[in-house]
């Protein structure tokens, strides 16, 4: 059974390169418009999300407090969460590592690149 | 799919999407701004014009709208000072973004094809802004933001990357785990930079009652050898660097050569220590034996004395006593490991040693005989190789004497005129068989059978199995040679050999075949001093076993023990094992317990089970001689004093079983406790008469 991916942007263009490379690369995904959309999801969600993908700056509810909030969920626990950073988010990228996210990628990426890491930390 | 296939033609399609999404979020921007412009400090709609100048900024770099993404980026950083209060919005400063919204739909409309961008107008712009701002010198050029900068980085190190070892320390925060890192990946990950060895450091794991399942205590230490560098390492580790403790270091060459043949770290380190006395490489120092033999009546009292305080430690409850005691406990056991390892020593002096009698009786004999040798490096106790050399020299010369054949004779009989003997060591389990056999005339059962008679061994009517036939050379006084020769003979025949194999608690099994030879296996225990074992309770004795026949303890329910011919079979994992319980055998007339358990025990005799009332543990055993009055009992090897004080008999598996054999159903037999203490040999043969 492939893996699933939740992947959380609110922008469109975003979250269609990350579901296309990431299909191509054989995994399942979700998209979530935003931190809130994303916890909805999550709640109804039957099957196991193996990875969340989130984008930082979000209406509603950001990529920080979204990573807090799946943090406390016990179904939940210990799921990997990489953050979508730019490389002038270095203060942004520790808050959301401290907040509990596994790790990160720093846009912009080559898709070969985004498939690594989520290898990375899939296996 | 490949990568190739994700790769820029893919992103190509989605810029059609980009420049729909960002002419969106300008529209977004402008209203926002335009609220700005009613209300300064809301900081909502502040926080909305950021959002979409870095989507528009980070989509942009992500589409290889790079002139975008850059002009963006000067915009996005204003904008986070502003809705972080570290700057106030004013009108001019509203005024200049919305202007800048208007360059970015040209720089939009120029990517589509229409229309062409004045990057002046750009550069008066960012100009403007920096002025209002008072930020540092704004930059219309985004370096560092194009993709695959790692990728270009990476590839040049590994250009001059050559093959090294790396030692690496990691030990991951507690909080890994939850944090959705797992820490075998990354461990899989160096595996894909070189070759990896693994040991993991266990030493701050909790005591049971402490500890967090949701918390990562472990650490590792890996010694990794790969053309690799120091960043491509770090770069595993990119993701938890902050939250763990992590060391890498190149291993310097010289080190990286003792370990590369096999030379312990630990040895190389000591090697470095001045005064060290066990220095890498070959050298060694010499120590009286008598040193080394009391160093293990030490160790041995030691374990004795840890078994006390191991017992003692679990019935208090105290987890602090209970863990010095296991501590404890592993040092006894490295200690007695260590101790014993000392004095093992190869068979090989021992083996090159009957070269020379060989040789010697040979010539003597008139004889020509060749001596091979297999499985010299075996080790074995010291104690017990210097008491091996007697029954040695012994068999070795029976063969010279008796069973090889004079040239001549050999010849008649169609054999080559060089006659063999084959010395073999092996280990087997906590024992080494070792064989002497020889290509001579044999032993012939008939003859030995006769001869026996007529020495009064056993009465002429006597029904005996071949083994048991062979058995009589042990007997005192036993010979089958009829005159005396000079080199063995003299009335003192293989009962020399018994006995001596006794002191060592081995056994002694001779096969042969009439003319092709006879061949005598000894089998002894690997040490005299100290073994591990499993503790059983039957009724309200305890045994012991040696650990190392042990293949597996399971419990012995009704439907599994099955009865095949009087004897007891068990189904263990669909297997069928025949068993023996001890409470049976030994006639204890203990109740039987609702359920037992049956420890499967590999013998040479093949796979038996022992069923018992209860597995207790596993110990570390000082083995005690019973003394003289029991030298004849042969399925105890010898007794154990537990922690308690109580005696525990070591059961000696093979001896067991094999007694079970000799004897048929033995285990219903009525009368002495200890069935076999009716000494083999003698009881044999009025039994069969």
């Amino acid at each position: 059974m492939s893996q699933v991916i939740l992947t959380v942007d609110d922008s469109a263009s975003m979250r269609q390169v990350v579901t296309f490379t990431l299909s191509a690369a054989g995994y399942t995904v979700i998209e979530a418009v935003d931190g809130k959309d994303a916890l909805a999801k999550l709640s109804r969600m039957t099957t196991r999300v193996n990875l969340v993908i989130t984008d930082l700056n979000m209406p509603n509810l950001d990529g920080i407090g979204l990573i807090r909030n799946v943090r406390t969920l016990p179904a939940f626990k210990g799921v990997p969460i990489l953050m979508l950073t730019t490389e002038s988010q270095e203060s942004r990228k520790l808050e959301g590592k401290a907040a509990g996210a596994t790790g990160w990628i720093v846009k912009p990426f080559a898709p070969e690149k985004l498939v690594g890491v989520v290898k990375k930390v899939l296996g | 799919m490949t990568d190739r296939d994700n790769g820029p033609g893919m992103i190509d399609k989605y810029k059609e999407a980009f420049q729909e999404e960002a002419r969106e979020l300008l529209s977004e921007l402008e209203s926002a701004l335009l609220e700005l412009d009613r209300k300064h400090d809301d900081v909502e709609v502040l926080s909305r014009a950021f959002r979409a100048l870095h989507t528009i900024k980070g989509s942009g770099a992500m589409f290889g709208f790079d002139d975008i993404a850059a002009f963006v980026h000067n915009l996005e950083n204003a904008f986070d000072l502003l809705r972080t209060g570290k700057l106030a919005v004013t009108a001019p400063l509203i005024n200049l973004t919305l202007a800048a919204s208007d360059q970015i739909k040209t720089m939009l409309d120029a990517a589509a094809g229409s229309g062409v961008v004045d990057p002046l107008r750009s550069q008066e712009i960012l100009t403007e802004l920096h002025q209002l701002t008072g930020m540092g010198e704004a930059r219309n050029v985004l370096g560092s933001l194009s993709p695959h900068p790692s990728r270009k980085a990476s590839s040049a190190n590994t250009v001059h990357a050559q093959a090294h070892d790396w030692r690496i320390h990691f030990r991951p925060g507690p909080d890994t785990l939850l944090n959705g890192t797992n820490p075998i990946l990354l461990l899989r990950e160096l595996q894909d930079l070189g070759t990896l060895k693994i040991r993991v450091d266990c030493s701050a794991i909790p005591p049971l009652g402490e500890i967090d399942a949701e918390k990562c205590y472990l650490a590792w230490d890996l010694l990794l050898t790969g053309e690799t560098n120091a960043e491509s390492i770090r770069d595993v580790f990119v993701f938890v660097e902050g939250d763990c403790e992590l060391f890498i270091e190149q291993v310097p060459e010289v080190e990286a050569e003792i370990q590369a043949r096999g030379v312990s770290r630990a040895r190389a380190e000591g090697a470095n220590r001045p005064g060290a006395l066990v220095a890498a490489g070959a050298s060694s120092i010499r120590v009286s034996a008598d040193r080394l033999d009391q160093l293990v009546n030490l160790v041995g009292e030691l374990v004795t004395v840890q078994a006390r305080l191991g017992e003692i430690a679990g019935r208090r409850e105290d987890a602090d006593i209970l863990q010095i005691s296991e501590s404890i406990d592993r040092l006894t056991a490295a200690l007695r490991e260590n101790s014993m390892s000392i004095r093992m020593l190869p068979l090989r002096g021992t083996f090159d040693r009957f070269r020379r009698l060989v040789h010697d009786l040979g010539r003597e004999l008139h004889k020509k005989v060749e001596l091979t040798t297999e499985g010299a490096d075996t080790e074995l106790d010291k104690t017990v190789i210097d008491q091996l050399n007697e029954p040695l020299v012994h068999l070795i010369r029976n063969s010279m004497d008796h069973a090889i054949e004079s040239p001549e004779a050999r010849r008649a009989a169609g054999k080559s005129e060089v006659g063999t003997i084959h010395l073999s060591a092996r280990h087997s389990g906590a024992h080494v068989l070792i064989r002497v056999s020889d290509d001579g005339r044999g032993l012939d059962a008939e003859k030995v059978r006769a001869r026996a008679v007529e020495r009064g061994l056993v009465p002429s009517g006597a029904r005996l199995s071949e083994a048991e036939i062979f058995s009589l050379i042990l007997e005192p006084g036993f010979s089958t040679a009829r005159e005396v020769t000079e080199v063995s003979g003299r009335g003192v025949g293989m009962d020399v050999v018994r006995r001596s194999v006794d002191v060592l608690r081995g056994t002694l099994d001779i096969a042969s075949q009439p003319g092709a030879g006879l061949t005598v296996t000894l089998r002894l225990p690997l040490t005299l001093a100290i073994i591990d074992v499993l503790l059983v309770r039957v009724g309200d004795a305890h045994f012991v076993l040696p650990l190392v026949n042990s293949l597996e303890c399971v419990e012995l329910t009704p439907k599994d023990a099955l009865e095949a011919n009087g004897k007891h079979v068990a189904i263990v994992r669909g297997e069928l094992i025949p068993y023996i319980r001890l409470s049976e055998y030994f006639q204890m007339n203990t109740p039987r317990p609702e359920r037992e358990q049956i420890m499967v025990v590999e013998t040479e005799l093949g796979r038996y089970g022992f069923v018992v009332d209860r597995v207790l543990g596993d110990h570390q055993t000082v083995i005690k001689n019973l003394g003289r009055l029991y030298r004849n009992v042969q399925v105890v090897s010898g007794a154990t004093i537990l922690g308690n004080g109580t005696v525990a008999l070591i059961l000696d598996p093979h001896r067991v079983v094999q007694s079970v054999l000799q004897n048929g159903v033995s285990h219903r037999r009525a009368g002495n406790p200890y069935p076999q203490q009716q000494q083999q040999t003698q009881e044999l043969i009025p039994k069969g008469a």
